[in-house]
């Protein structure tokens, strides 16, 4: 079976319908050839993405600043704090997930940077360290000092492969769709150990919830990222 | 919430759009502040309840599109013109992708804009092709021939791995 570039590059975008992927990712597990495609646009893709990361993060200028807040007015960082606590549209918690995965505070922050995660068509979706950490890194072999320490992998009962995470801001479970990792799950992370621990074991049971099977072991998560988290 | 602070939500992603664009900073930001000077203009335009990202996007870009075609117009150099003649004196294709090997900004700025605006709102913006193509106002099948276009460019400029 062959696949056109351009069925090969919606395939990467996540535009195909489920069947359709899941034929490819098939395809290209003995087909070294479409593989080594869909490798060369995931390459591309991430470092498009990598190269232009940082200017969604930096802090916009003041002159950009100055149209739209009225600093004069706006000044108490606790309200601020607050009402945004209280929206719960998926845009914002985008944002403060955003925010969290780099340590910073909303009050304190309000341009919110955009990096770890970010909403693509309504769904959050890891970007930045978060995706590089779920796509890269093996739980059986992390760095003790990694900003993001990955917990289980596993196939959910679509056959997606998920990833169980847990950051200084942020912890949640990311969902292999197409090239991303949608997030399943996300718990906002504490550095307190308590709280993590607390954390952890709600995640845990988030994931044994979702899994089909039994967690992949160590060989078969590398096996696994080695394909690039396809099939 | 206010629109002033759904713009100011909206900034990051705007400014990384812009400098995608446009290439450099400076430009990139007088890009991102002709845009929001617009769309405060313009608000009545925009209808609550419509995505207001979708919306500044295509307000970016389409200024952006009106500054190239006036300053092509008035036959102005810009830098990335300059940096395409510069390649090209050198010759050999190959002589070209080695030395923009490893140079995003390099690479983004050899590709037509409209190549260059699909490219972002996808690959970088992350943006489905069916809403990247009412960002432009263009089918769909625009959208996927002028990407697939410019990824391959990309992919020969920055080299096999990209």
């Amino acid at each position: 079976m062959t696949f056109d570039p351009a069925t090969v590059a919606a395939f990467v975008d996540g535009e195909l319908d489920d069947l359709t992927a899941r034929r490819i990712a098939r395809e290209a597990e003995s087909d070294p050839a479409l593989a080594a495609e869909i490798a060369r646009h995931r390459a591309l893709k991430a470092r498009l993405t990598t190269h232009f990361a940082p200017i969604a993060e930096e802090e916009p200028p003041q002159r950009l600043r100055a149209l739209l807040v009225d600093d004069q007015v706006d000044t108490s960082l606790a309200d601020r704090r607050e009402a945004r606590r209280a929206r719960f549209a998926p845009i914002h918690w985008g944002a403060i997930a955003a925010s969290l995965v780099l340590g910073l505070t909303i009050g304190l922050r309000p341009w919110m940077p955009a990096a770890g995660v970010v909403d693509a068509n309504g769904a959050l979706v890891a970007s930045g360290t978060l995706a590089e950490a779920l796509d890269t890194q093996l739980a059986s072999n992390q760095p003790a000092d990694a900003a993001v320490r990955i917990g289980l992998s596993f196939r959910d009962e679509t056959g997606r492969y998920c990833r169980s995470f847990e950051g200084d801001g942020l912890a949640g479970i990311g969902c292999r769709e197409g090239s991303r990792w949608t997030l399943e799950r996300t718990l906002r992370g504490e550095t307190r150990p308590a709280y993590r621990q607390a954390a952890s074991g709600d995640l845990a049971a988030d994931a044994a919830a979702m899994m089909a099977g039994a967690p992949l072991d160590a060989a078969a998560e590398r096996v696994a990222r080695d394909k690039g988290w396809a099939d | 919430m206010r629109f002033e602070e759904q713009l100011v939500e909206l900034l990051p992603r705007l400014r990384r759009f812009a400098r995608g664009l446009a290439g450099s900073a400076g430009d990139a930001d007088d890009l991102c502040q002709a845009a929001i000077e617009r769309a405060l203009k313009s608000r009545d335009q925009w209808q609550n309840g419509t995505r207001l990202d979708s919306w500044m996007y295509r307000i970016t870009r389409n200024l952006w599109i009106d500054e190239r075609r006036a300053a092509g117009r008035r036959g102005v150099h810009t830098p990335i013109d300059d940096a395409i003649t510069q390649i090209a004196g050198d010759g050999a294709a190959e002589v070209e992708a080695g030395a923009l090997r490893g140079d995003v900004d390099g690479a983004m700025a050899r590709l037509p804009d409209e190549q260059r605006e699909v490219v972002m709102l996808v690959l970088v913006e992350g943006y489905a092709y069916r809403e990247a193509a009412a960002i432009l106002e263009v089918p769909i099948g625009t959208v996927t021939s002028r990407l697939a276009r410019g990824r391959e460019t990309l992919m020969h400029l920055l080299g096999e791995a990209a």
